[in-house]
């Protein structure tokens, strides 16, 4: 059987989990999380790393060098502008051609702004990035991403750090259909069963952060965010069965009966 | 009857809560393996910092933080009165400084619900900034002002706190080597590498990134990992002076009223290694640069290190132990525990003395809640 690879960009993935390094309560914790997640793509935010020097940055010093791809994002950025000056520092710092665009306008909120969104990524995509722009759940947007070339288009299936799972599962599955990129569900998860859920709604990843840095085991819960993938990632391909409105017996005795 | 209180650590956070149960009538003896204030207590740079070290949100930690700092101007007060010992309380407020328009959402973000729990943040920026602190680097942005946060000179601080111990009648034992708890069901009772034998009624197990020694005597799962801190200082009584802490995305710098400069701090994960490495400092080194000018080509005079005592969730174990009621711990407080030590101690005489908790408190920081019920 033919392994079942993630495509981005030019790269194929054993694991269909993204992971972010923020938050965590400590780099022993963040290290051990990181391990027990087997993600291989990392996102932590530009404005937060010291690009002049990543490998003393506080964060990436603590990552094994060589092992992720990495995955800067341009959160902070409230325009397209800004967040295309970002992209320029990160890859010119020489860390990763990877960018998320994240662009929000309310510093409360945090929803991203696809208006802006879609400019940065049309511009990212001419200058060679392979982009993954981080949008809200809508459908239309998530389709015009795409055709401005996202290499993945990742819609939220909540706001930041909120944890309140999929709101909105109906239009996550219109945005599979209609896709022909990966996508990624960045935000808004969680536990397991939400990241079962998205990935039986057949989208291609998962991105987290909050929901594995603030549990109360974060190491834990990264493994079970694995397996949460992995198990809902195959009962979306296994194929469930139909919903009926009535019971119908699992034994099928009907035909043994004598006549 | 006065209970009999046997404390095990003296660092901060086992020295305050000996002083508060002192202060409330009970017998108190502190074991100290080694020297009061050896490891983590005497190493910290004593920020007082819980909006600066709380950027996401106002969540169960920063309101236990944000609390400890309310009840700093008294406590200080209390121990430099009855100590004698001089040490220097500076209140400076801070300010976290941005290099990049794309700092300002997340800063602004953070002066917004930072100030509906007692800051009185502002966004300075341009001619103002510098105006406030004329040695930064003119390559700041802008930077969020706490005027609320304070720095404690923490190796001064921690000796007047012994002092204050010793004068209200709190008996410190030092040097006492290994100590292990033999006996917490009846009675307490802990014995020292020399054999000797200390009796009490409750046990206040304060021992910071060593806590977890105490696991398996419990049978309870203790998280607790030593994350080392390194930290550096330099002499700048001949440079312009720095009026604030100055926190930045990498680390901080506090200007202390000794003439030095303290620069803090790494986190590495280098298990019980005290050791001061080179690229550690270098690192420091490479940021101060950017953020005060002046420091760049000076040499730090002095560079050491602490063991942080970091939890599995980011939070500190404060209260009694479920099924071992004789026994509380006070640790696990990582980046926080001077800020922390007031609090800590009122709630653990709180504990002890049967009286109110917050339901918060009890349930967040419950040295229980590890251990789940595998079934």
């Amino acid at each position: 059987m033919k392994p079942d690879l993630l495509r981005i960009g030019d790269y194929e993935l054993r694991s269909r989990f993204l992971i972010g390094t923020g938050l965590f309560p400590n780099p022993y914790v963040q290290m051990e999380a990181i391990k027990a997640s087997e993600a291989e793509v990392l996102t932590f935010a530009i404005r937060r790393i010291n690009l002049e020097s990543s490998a003393d940055d506080s964060i990436l010093q603590h990552v094994e060098e060589g092992k992720h791809i990495f995955l800067p994002n341009t959160s902070g950025a409230s325009t397209a502008d800004e967040a295309v000056r970002i992209a320029r520092l990160a890859r010119a710092s020489g860390l990763s051609d990877w960018i998320k665009v994240e662009i929000s306008a309310n510093e409360r909120t945090l929803m991203p702004d696809p208006i802006e969104t879609l400019k940065a990524t049309e511009i990212l995509v001419k200058e060679g990035f392979t982009v993954l722009p981080y949008t809200s759940d809508d459908p239309v947007i998530c389709k015009r991403l795409e055709e401005a070339g996202a290499a993945a288009v990742m819609p939220g299936a909540a706001p930041i750090g909120t944890g309140l799972g999929i709101l909105n599962a109906y239009n996550l599955g219109l945005i599979v259909e209609e896709a022909h990129v990966p996508i990624i569900v960045d935000a808004g998860l969680g536990s397991a069963s939400d990241v079962a859920q998205a990935m039986e709604l057949g989208v291609s990843g998962v991105l987290m952060n909050t929901p594995v840095a603030k549990a109360r085991d974060p190491v834990m819960m990264a493994t079970a965010m694995k397996l949460a993938i992995q198990a809902g990632r195959q009962s979306y391909l296994a194929g469930r069965i139909a919903r009926k409105q009535y019971a119908s017996a699992s034994s099928g005795f009907d035909e043994f009966i004598l006549k | 009857m006065s209970q009999n209180i046997i404390i095990i650590g003296g660092g901060i956070i086992g020295l305050s809560c000996a002083y508060e149960l002192r202060m409330r009538g009970f017998d108190v003896t502190v074991l100290e393996a080694r020297r009061c204030g050896g490891q983590a207590s005497g190493a910290a740079a004593g920020m007082l910092a819980p909006f600066s070290e709380n950027t996401e949100g106002p969540d169960a930690f920063f309101r236990l933080c944000q609390f400890s700092l309310l009840l700093y101007p008294e406590w200080q007060e209390q121990i430099r009165s009855i100590s004698g010992v001089h040490f220097e309380y500076a209140n400076t407020g801070s300010l976290h400084i941005a290099y990049h328009a794309a700092d300002l959402l997340s800063l602004e973000g953070r002066r917004l619900w930072q100030r509906q729990y007692g800051s009185s943040g502002e966004i300075v920026s341009g001619a103002e900034l510098f105006r406030m602190e004329p040695a930064l680097s003119r390559d700041v942005l802008a930077a969020l002002y706490t005027p609320e946060e304070s720095h404690i000179y923490a190796p001064d601080f921690i000796r007047a706190l012994e002092q204050a111990c010793r004068i209200s009648g709190v008996l410190i034992k030092e040097e006492l080597g290994s100590i292990r708890l033999v006996e917490w069901d009846r009675h307490i009772a802990v014995s020292a590498a020399d054999g000797t034998v200390f009796y009490g009624d409750r046990l206040v197990a304060s021992t910071g990134a060593w806590a977890q020694e105490l696991s398996e005597q419990l049978g309870l799962p203790i998280p607790v990992y030593p994350i080392r801190g390194q930290i550096c200082a330099y002499r700048t009584e001949t440079q312009p002076p720095v009026k604030h802490m100055v926190f930045f995305n990498q680390g901080y710098l506090v200007a202390k009223a000794n003439g030095t400069m303290v620069c803090g701090a790494s986190e590495d994960v280098a298990g019980y290694d005290t050791s001061v490495t080179e690229r550690g400092i270098e690192r420091l080194r490479n940021w101060n640069n950017k953020v005060l000018p002046f420091l760049e080509g000076q040499l730090p005079f002095h560079s050491w290190a602490g063991l942080r005592p970091a939890t599995q969730d980011g939070y500190p174990l404060i209260g009694p132990v479920e099924g071992a009621e004789r026994v509380l711990m006070a640790a696990g407080h990582y980046r926080n525990g001077i800020l922390l030590s007031p609090v800590t101690a009122k709630f653990i005489a709180d504990f002890i003395e049967n009286r109110c908790v917050p339901s918060e408190v009890r349930e967040m920081f419950s040295p229980s809640r590890f251990a789940n019920a595998w079934i």
